[in-house]
């Protein structure tokens, strides 16, 4: 095969064995810790495998002192994320869809000069634009509210840009010349050829960026003012900050809560991430 | 077809969540001719449950204001982002040690008219809690629930090594002797009791100069932080470092669980002697129930009798944000508060002393902890102390802590570490009183 | 032709309006007011004032900014090129025609997902100095296990490794990259009897290299903003500001003091010292990196 290594295959499989348990055991360990009752989470040596599973863990984690104040309702702290999630993702399909048609497809002056400046925007940090940004969202009455949060999704981002360019690229122009000489007008080009060819590069962006807002710890920890808006990221360093060193296996049990999607949608989508992933490193 | 109706389906799925999505704002509207004002408070629990009664106390009392209490963490932090991003809530809690600063920055609202008009001047307190509310001859905020501190002993421990129970160490010396006496190590050496530790409970590390007489500020252009008194206070927390060896120690720590848990260190026996405030009963009650125990002024240097005098004190606080929408009814809510009877409510429901002068035998009487009047004569004493009331202080506050990580670590001796603290912190204090004379002079 | 034309030209601005609007509002914008702001004293509650240079002096001066940036580039410095090699070697031994590459690559690279929140409680619970797992384990091995997290020592190592979990995306990327070595060229390498380690050098690695220059950058750019996992796990850089991270002290300048026009004069000296490191890679790169001449 290829670059074969001086390696038996025996031998190879003992060393990936062992770095997939080095992988997985955190993980392991999570879902086990998670679902023990408290006093098995402080005995040395560990306990590896809690004695009984402890399902209602994960109830306790989410309804954590529902009857007094200061509760974390966790189930709210979903569903704004996934508000929020769902509005980033369309509006990040159509506004880079659109964005890089204009790039890839269509002829007009200026156009490689601006392509070039959005190219190097991407190399901007964002602590940079962090205390700009807030002043601009005050400024427009939006700290505390998603706004900030899911609007500038709309408006595009370079490197998706440049992702769906580079895919739109490779449709042979024959087929949308085609449709012209049919009588359709770009919007229809472009709705009608070219959105249903990039069914893949269109869901890599929508992962990506559906990823990035499940993840995204800064930004609402800087624009959401109010406890029961949060969302599930912020709502879990919440909760460890308030609950964190003595209750380990509810910690364990929101942490899961918040992989668990993840994990599960990673499963259904993998070899779209997988291909979006090398795609991402291919052409930079 | 159904493609069509699916597409329409979700279009209206879409507007339906961008809606939602915009428009969802912070705090309930108001919908019943009622103007509602929104509180944020940083307590919960108990604490939270207590505050809530006196909130429901004042909407049964009201028809023309209705508060809308609600719980943040890092309260302080939130408030900061909320007031610079324009939208704060009209009233917030915080503590004492925060006025300084956010005074400063101009995210708190001078309070000194609505007092005169309502007739609350500092009579009307325990002088060092109003106190606590002044920053530069203006009032910023009223006390809620105040708090002075004070040595807490485990009296069973306190037998087991053959100390009399009744008996808490008086000076540091003491302090030291008697926890000799206490700490335990199992056969193979490991900590599983301290008799003390300065590092618990943490939250005032910036402190132990103060009990030997320091001051971290001299009030004016001068950071004081590496003063021969400062420097005795933070030699004495690395004693007890270098006596038990930091390895062992951070070991042993680290199997403390949170503060309110019942695997805080002194709630479950790992540590025999604690410094905390007068709240500390609640959580005994309700964590270590049966524990006994025993709360006495905190010791002082032999060689200082007259620092006995000195305690440490601070305040919850009730403040409207510069931006606040209903500043005539927050203030509203801060007065009924502060009222006696509000006050008493608030207090006795978190097992507090009351900053007010005045206190009524019922409450004395029925209060829960054991050792209430210890606190009150301790908030009364003559050399009370409080963080120092820099604008600087957040700042001041996160040095003071990492160099108290340096010296209990080791890394660095107590007058290195101080030092170098008093050299970032007057570069910033000359900074700050340069920006600040450039700013009166072109407002 | 000409209809034509200007056709496209309309269409073509059309199509782009959604970025004209988030270029200019999300980032020219905030750009130049972020270099505006670092030569001012403003807290956002007051009005700004222009102060010349002084939050660039004052951070020549402040001792924890020089502290902050030198744990950051400590962490790039190990946290890098680290995670590049540990990423390259499980993408060669993925590469070398095993079974089960899809299972093993899906493990590997399952921690890549993690949110950055999730797994800093994770790794909390693990690093945990009186129950933790990890020091256990190391026992078993009759290792010494540090005191990770409360060890000025040992904070940013143990970050460091915490990191290397995560290195399943830049693996993805590697093994991307090995799949489209052509074959050809490893034939040519087997006909002149070269060893494997002769192919990893003179075949493998030139024929990856853009790809290693790609995730040396990305790993570069991402490690000198290191903030979540920091935040959570070190408040305040504990202990004694051991992992105190760039990150951090620019977030607190500007959300904890209010000092934004401080914390501003910090934003750009980041961005001068990404675009430079960035630079230089590149230089190195026109001097290392083997482009395939295009098809």
């Amino acid at each position: 095969m290829r670059a074969k290594g001086p390696l038996s295959h025996a031998a190879l499989h003992m060393i990936l064995l062992g770095g997939s348990f080095l992988f997985l055991f955190p993980l392991f360990w999570m879902l086990s810790t998670s679902l023990k009752p408290i006093e098995e989470t402080m005995l040395t040596p560990p306990q590896w495998i809690p004695s009984a599973l402890h399902f209602d863990n994960y109830l306790k984690a989410v309804t954590h002192g529902r009857e007094i104040l200061g509760y974390i309702p966790f189930l709210e702290y979903g569903k704004n994320t996934l508000l929020l999630c769902a509005l980033g993702v369309v509006g990040t399909v159509i506004s880079n869809a659109l964005i890089a048609y204009g790039f890839a497809r269509l002829r007009w002056p200026g156009r490689n000069i601006f392509f070039g400046i959005t190219l190097a925007t991407m190399m901007i940090p964002f602590p940079v634009l962090m205390v700009p940004m807030f002043v601009l969202f005050r400024e427009l009455g939006w700290v505390g509210t998603f706004r900030p949060l899911w609007i500038p999704a709309w408006f595009g981002s370079a490197f998706n840009i440049f992702l769906l360019r580079q895919f739109f690229l490779t449709i042979p122009r024959e087929l949308s010349d085609a449709a012209v000489v049919d009588g359709c007008s770009e919007f229809q080009v472009f709705r009608h050829v070219i959105l249903p060819l990039s069914r893949p590069a269109l869901s890599v962006v929508a992962l990506f960026y559906f990823l990035f807002t499940w993840n995204d710890f800064l930004g609402p920890l800087i624009y959401l003012t109010d406890q029961r808006m949060f969302t599930l990221s912020l709502g879990l360093q919440f909760y460890q900050s308030q609950h964190g060193g003595t209750e380990w296996h509810l910690l364990m049990a929101a942490a899961t809560i918040v992989v668990l999607p993840v994990i599960v949608l990673f499963f259904f989508t993998q070899r779209t991430f997988i291909q979006g992933i090398a795609l991402t490193g291919m052409k930079g | 077809m159904l493609s069509r109706a699916l597409r329409i389906v979700g279009l209206v799925l879409l507007a339906a969540l961008m809606y939602v999505g915009f428009t969802r704002q912070p705090g309930p509207a108001a919908e019943d001719g009622k103007i509602h004002i929104s509180y944020w408070e940083k307590w919960t629990g108990f604490e939270g449950e207590a505050m809530r009664a006196v909130v429901d106390e004042f909407n049964r009392r009201q028809d023309e204001i209705y508060v809308d209490m609600l719980t943040i963490s890092q309260v302080d932090s939130k408030l900061l982002l909320s007031t610079a991003g324009g939208v704060p809530p009209d009233v917030v809690g915080l503590w004492n040690s925060n006025l300084s600063s956010f005074a400063d920055k101009k995210v708190l609202l001078p309070l000194d008219d609505y007092l005169e008009r309502a007739g609350i001047s500092r009579e009307h307190y325990i002088p060092a809690y109003y106190d606590l509310c002044e920053y530069e001859g203006v009032m910023y905020a009223l006390p809620s629930t105040p708090a002075s501190h004070g040595l807490h002993w485990n009296k069973k421990l306190f037998r087991e090594a053959g100390l009399d129970p009744e008996r808490p160490p008086r000076t540091m010396e003491e302090l030291d002797a008697y926890s000799e006496r206490l700490t335990k190590r199992d056969e193979t050496g490991h900590l599983i009791l301290m008799g003390f530790l300065p590092t618990e409970p943490g939250w005032w590390n910036w402190a132990w100069g103060c009990y030997f007489g320091g001051s971290l500020w001299d009030g004016g252009d001068t950071i004081t932080t590496d003063s021969p008194v400062n420097v005795r206070g933070y030699e004495w927390v690395e004693s007890y470092a270098e006596r038990y060896g930091v390895t062992s120690l951070q070991v042993f720590r680290s199997g403390f669980g949170n503060f309110s848990s019942p695997q805080n260190a002194f709630l479950s026996g790992k540590v025999a002697m604690v410094l905390q405030g007068v709240w500390m009963s609640n959580f005994i009650d309700k964590y270590a129930p049966g524990m006994e125990w025993g709360a006495a002024p905190f010791p002082y240097p032999a060689d200082s009798p007259e620092l006995a005098e000195v305690a440490s004190v601070e305040t919850d606080v009730l403040c409207i944000p510069v931006g606040a929408r209903h500043r005539e009814e927050a203030f509203e809510f801060i007065r009924f508060v502060n009222s006696q009877e509000g006050m008493e409510l608030l207090c006795m429901g978190q097992g507090k002393h009351t900053p007010l002068a005045e206190v009524s035998e019922e409450f004395l009487a029925e209060h829960p902890n054991p050792y209430i009047q210890v606190f009150i004569d301790v908030a009364k004493r003559s050399r009370t102390f409080s963080n120092p009331k820099t604008p600087l202080w957040s700042e001041y506050l996160s040095e003071m802590n990492a160099a108290f990580d340096e010296i209990w670590l080791g890394e660095a001796s107590a007058e290195e570490a101080l030092g170098r603290v008093r050299i970032r912190m007057q570069q910033k204090l000359d900074r700050h009183l340069e920006q600040k004379a450039l700013r009166e002079e072109r407002p | 032709m000409r209809g034509l034309r200007r056709r496209e030209l309309w269409a073509g601005l059309a199509f782009v309006s959604p970025w004209v609007v988030g270029l200019g509002v999300f980032l020219i914008y905030p750009i130049v007011a972020s270099l505006y702001y670092s030569f001012c004293d403003y807290s956002v509650l007051d009005r700004a004032r222009p102060i010349g240079l002084a939050n660039y002096t004052d951070l020549a001066k402040d001792s924890l900014f020089w502290k902050s940036l030198f744990n950051t580039l400590f962490y790039a410095a190990l946290a890098v090129p680290l995670g590049l090699g540990l990423a390259l070697a499980l993408a060669l031994l993925l590469n070398s025609g095993v079974r089960g590459l899809t299972v093993y690559r899906t493990i590997f690279f399952l921690p890549a997902l993690m949110p950055m929140v999730a797994l800093a409680v994770l790794w909390l619970w693990i690093f945990n100095g009186e129950y933790g797992v990890l020091n256990v384990a190391l026992a078993r091995l009759g290792i010494q296990a540090p005191p990770w997290l409360t060890d000025p020592a040992w904070s940013k190592p143990a970050l460091v490794l915490l990191s290397m979990w995560g290195v399943g995306q830049a693996m993805v990327i590697f093994l991307a990259g090995l799949q489209d070595v052509p074959e050809h060229l490893y034939e040519a390498a087997d006909l002149d009897g070269a060893s494997w380690w002769d192919k990893i050098r003179h075949v493998t690695l030139p024929m990856i290299s853009p790809v290693i220059l790609f995730n040396g950058i990305m790993g570069i750019i991402g490690s000198l903003q290191f903030f979540a996992i920091p935040y959570i796990m070190t408040p305040n850089g504990q202990p004694a500001r051991s992992a105190y991270f760039y990150a951090m002290y620019l977030y607190d300048n500007a959300f904890l003091y209010l000092r934004m026009g401080y914390a501003s004069a910090m934003a750009w000296i980041l961005f001068i010292l990404i675009f430079c490191l960035t630079l230089v890679s590149l230089r190195l790169a026109a001097r290392y990196v083997h482009y395939e001449a295009a098809p």
